[in-house]
């Protein structure tokens, strides 16, 4: 068959992977606990986040993580074309139909043209 | 030379689309998906239809009634292919106006242009 | 005896009786439609297997023992035309649909009317597995049809809820006017050619391909294009699955799209039109249709739905509708191996790019049903699914965080989980034809991936006020989920085994290069 791999080694790699991710947690654990492991004095450490933290251009982040904040960079990078796809999705039944009798088209055209 | 019924088929559904194109009321949305139906239906079943010998078609299949010797009989099976396209025809008919009766009552209008709370 | 028939009269007869069963008491409605969608994934399993071991394509003729007419030649009866690809996806249809009915017993229990939800259910599994057995093309009309209406009804169920209502009036008005057009193009095709029969439009078609025949194959393609939700026309998906019941929502994304739109556009397009018997032809100087045309426009298709589908799932804040962006991107893939499959037919690259699809077909079906129905336990227990008010959950609801995990890893295409062997062999087979479409695969990927990070960091984030007094669903929600989470597992793991034993027929049943579909049929004239 086509490919050099098996599922297996990629179940190792992924045990091997989890011990890693297994250690990292436990040592950024030690490495961001407050004074105390319950209550006032404890920081939370679950991913990556540290609450009392504040970065500058990033005060939105501050606070509990929301959906609207994760991927913030990548989307901002490209927000042109997010824009023109988001302004496409009109919402008008019209607009619908339209693209529907586009796409027929398309087909339609190029299939008589080079069918 | 293309007879007429199947220029009055694709009027129809031409019809059909403009009216899906440029009308906004969902009564007339309604009515312009079973003009673009009827015109389907009426391709449908002048493609059964058979002119021998200067005769006209009799019925398919009709007992009871005697058919002259070397009279046509027009296609059956695009009839009961029309038959079961209106049935459908019918289902999506009674559904549209059901949702056209509740998009009444959510949104008290009936101008589709004003159903637009899901974009982007 | 037979047991192709009663894969549909089961589910029909369960849908219809249910008005009855329901006068017993409301809770035999669920466990009725359970035992029902039970019994018919036994029977879809028996026809699978059958097909499965003998390798065969099963010609079942309905009312009679042969498709051919007295006295004459060709067939006139409806024939129903099983051949590994349609026996596999009446498996998983039945499948996922099992799993649905099963998790809608706890999900829908607060909902009234729900004889009519059971019954619709019921009614949209038959025309799916209706679609994918049929041989006979005004038949894949009905039940398209079938199955097109009772979505569009699902799909509004909800009618006190205007995001049902919208989403329903959309999906139902435009798509019945794709439904339109595909009956147009079977209307032109049947004046052209006056026959109905797959196989043997298929053998009238290659002995004289013309005008007509391109012009309703581009409206049947384009309708079907429309019923897959490939961009341009994908609108109406990421409205109306998200508006619909969780547990609908898993079988509109999971098996809809699947068996009315890419299975349909793939059975046209090899069935009817088949690309090596229009190469063949023309080997020989012979008029006939240049099907590759038709493979650059899938393929073209193809990669602006994967493209656009993953990203707009990307800038989604809806959990849902984010999910149904996704599956946009995945059909890109479906349909990107089916356009590789057309246009480099009969090779071997054609073939891994066949069975990559088909076993995409298959995967997607399984993963989108398991995020779904997360996404229906979360709206169940917290109540919204708006994700910025659904940060930290993981601690709250410990199994559906896992089993999402399981599920965004697979549909991203992390091995080594089940997601990651078909698109791995989608990759390579555009790899292999030309490395532009591999590009735009990853790419389409590497949006994906973002998309899912999203949710997974919300769901892993600090707890919001929302969900600190949520808890799991309860069993008849858990047990579906924790099926489908097995079942990815256990695809991941046997990846290549699964390819190599199922897929690969599947795929060269489908591309029948030596002309099975039609041998099935020709068969019973050269007998009678």
């Amino acid at each position: 068959m086509f490919g050099y791999w098996d599922a297996l080694y990629f179940i190792y790699a992924f045990i091997i992977g989890l011990l890693i991710s297994y250690l990292l947690m436990k040592w950024a654990e030690k490495a961001s606990v407050g004074t105390r492991k319950e209550g006032d004095g404890s920081k939370i450490y679950i991913s990556g986040e540290d609450q009392d933290k504040v970065i500058p251009q990033f005060e939105h982040l501050q606070g509990y993580f929301t959906g609207r904040h994760v991927m913030w960079g990548f989307i901002r990078g490209i927000n042109k074309m997010f824009l023109t796809f988001r302004r496409e999705h009109t919402g008008l039944l019209t607009d619908y139909v339209s693209y529907l009798l586009i796409t027929v088209a398309i087909v339609l055209g190029v299939m008589v043209i080079w069918g | 030379m293309i007879a007429f019924q199947f220029v009055t088929a694709f009027l129809m559904i031409f019809m059909g689309l403009y009216a899906f194109l440029y009308k906004r009321n969902l009564i007339k949305l309604i009515l312009a998906l079973n003009l673009v139906d009827a015109g389907i239906h009426l391709l449908l079943i002048s493609l059964g239809y058979r002119l021998e010998n200067g005769l006209l078609p009799t019925a398919p299949i009709y007992t009871g009634y005697e058919t002259l010797k070397g009279t046509p009989m027009v296609g059956p099976i695009p009839q009961a292919l029309v038959l079961t396209s209106i049935v459908i025809g019918v289902c999506v008919l009674s559904l549209a106006m059901a949702l056209t009766v509740n998009a009444y009552q959510q949104y008290e209008t009936l101008d589709v242009s004003k159903l637009r709370r899901l974009r982007g | 005896m037979n047991v192709l028939p009663w894969v549909i009269i089961t589910p029909l007869f369960g849908a219809f009786s249910m008005p009855v069963i329901s006068l017993l008491g409301g809770k035999f409605r669920g466990h009725w439609a359970v035992i029902v969608s039970g019994l018919t994934l036994g029977i879809a399993a028996k026809v699978f297997y059958t097909i499965w071991k003998s390798n065969e394509i099963l010609v079942y003729t309905l009312g009679d023992t042969n498709p051919i007419g007295n006295g004459v030649k060709f067939p006139i009866r409806i024939i129903w035309e099983v051949d590994l690809f349609g026996a596999l996806l009446a498996l998983t249809v039945t499948f996922v649909s099992f799993l649905a009915i099963l998790y809608s017993l706890e999900y829908m229990k607060h909902d009234t009317g729900l004889d009519k939800y059971y019954a619709l259910t019921l009614v949209l599994e038959l025309g799916m597995i209706g679609i994918v057995i049929t041989g006979d093309i005004f038949n894949f009309y009905v039940f398209l049809e079938i199955m097109s209406i009772a979505s569009y009804a699902l799909v509004a169920f909800r009618n006190d809820t205007w995001e049902g209502i919208e989403a329903g009036v959309k999906y139902m008005f435009v798509g019945s006017l794709a439904s339109s057009f595909i009956l147009l193009g079977i209307a032109l095709l049947y004046g052209q050619y006056g026959t109905l029969t797959m196989a043997y439009l298929a053998m009238k078609i290659a002995e004289n391909p013309t005008l007509i025949s391109k012009v309703a194959l581009a409206f049947l393609v384009g309708g079907l294009l429309f019923k897959s939700g490939a961009v341009p026309v994908h609108m109406w998906l990421s409205d109306a699955h998200p508006a619909a019941p969780s547990s609908i929502s898993a079988m509109l994304s999971g098996l809809v799209i699947k068996a009315g739109g890419v299975y349909a556009i793939a059975r046209i397009i090899f069935g009817i039109f088949n690309p090596g018997l229009h190469s063949y032809l023309k080997a020989f100087d012979m008029p006939a249709l240049n099907l590759n045309t038709l493979g650059w426009i899938i393929i073209f298709f193809a990669c602006l739905t994967l493209v656009i589908g993953n990203a707009m799932a990307v800038v989604q804040n809806d959990m849902k509708r984010l999910f149904a962006f996704s599956s946009v991107g995945q059909i890109g893939y479906i349909l990107l191996g089916f356009g590789i499959g057309i246009v480099a037919y009969g090779d071997k690259i054609g073939e891994i790019a066949l069975t990559g699809a088909v076993y995409h077909i298959v995967n997607h079906a399984v993963i989108k049903g398991l995020l779904f129905f997360i996404a229906g336990a979360v709206i169940h227990q917290v109540g919204t699914k708006n994700l910025n008010e659904l940060s930290g959950l993981a601690r709250r609801m410990p199994f559906t965080t896992l089993s999402f995990i399981i599920g965004a890893a697979a549909i991203i295409g992390l091995p080594p989980l089940n997601g990651f062997a078909s698109k791995w062999l989608i990759y390579e087979s555009s790899a292999m034809y030309n490395p532009i479409l591999a590009v735009i695969a990853v790419i389409g990927t590497v949006f994906s991936l973002a998309a899912y990070t999203r949710v997974l960091f919300t769901f892993l984030g600090v707890e919001s006020e929302k969900v600190k007094m949520v808890k799991e669903p309860g069993n008849a929600m858990i047990v579906p989920m924790l099926v489908l989470v097995i079942i990815i597992l256990v695809m991941g793991i046997l990846s290549w085994q699964i390819s190599d034993k199922i897929m690969l027929p599947t795929a060269k049943m489908l591309e029948q290069l030596n002309g099975e579909y039609i041998m099935a049929l020709l068969k019973f004239i050269g007998g009678g």
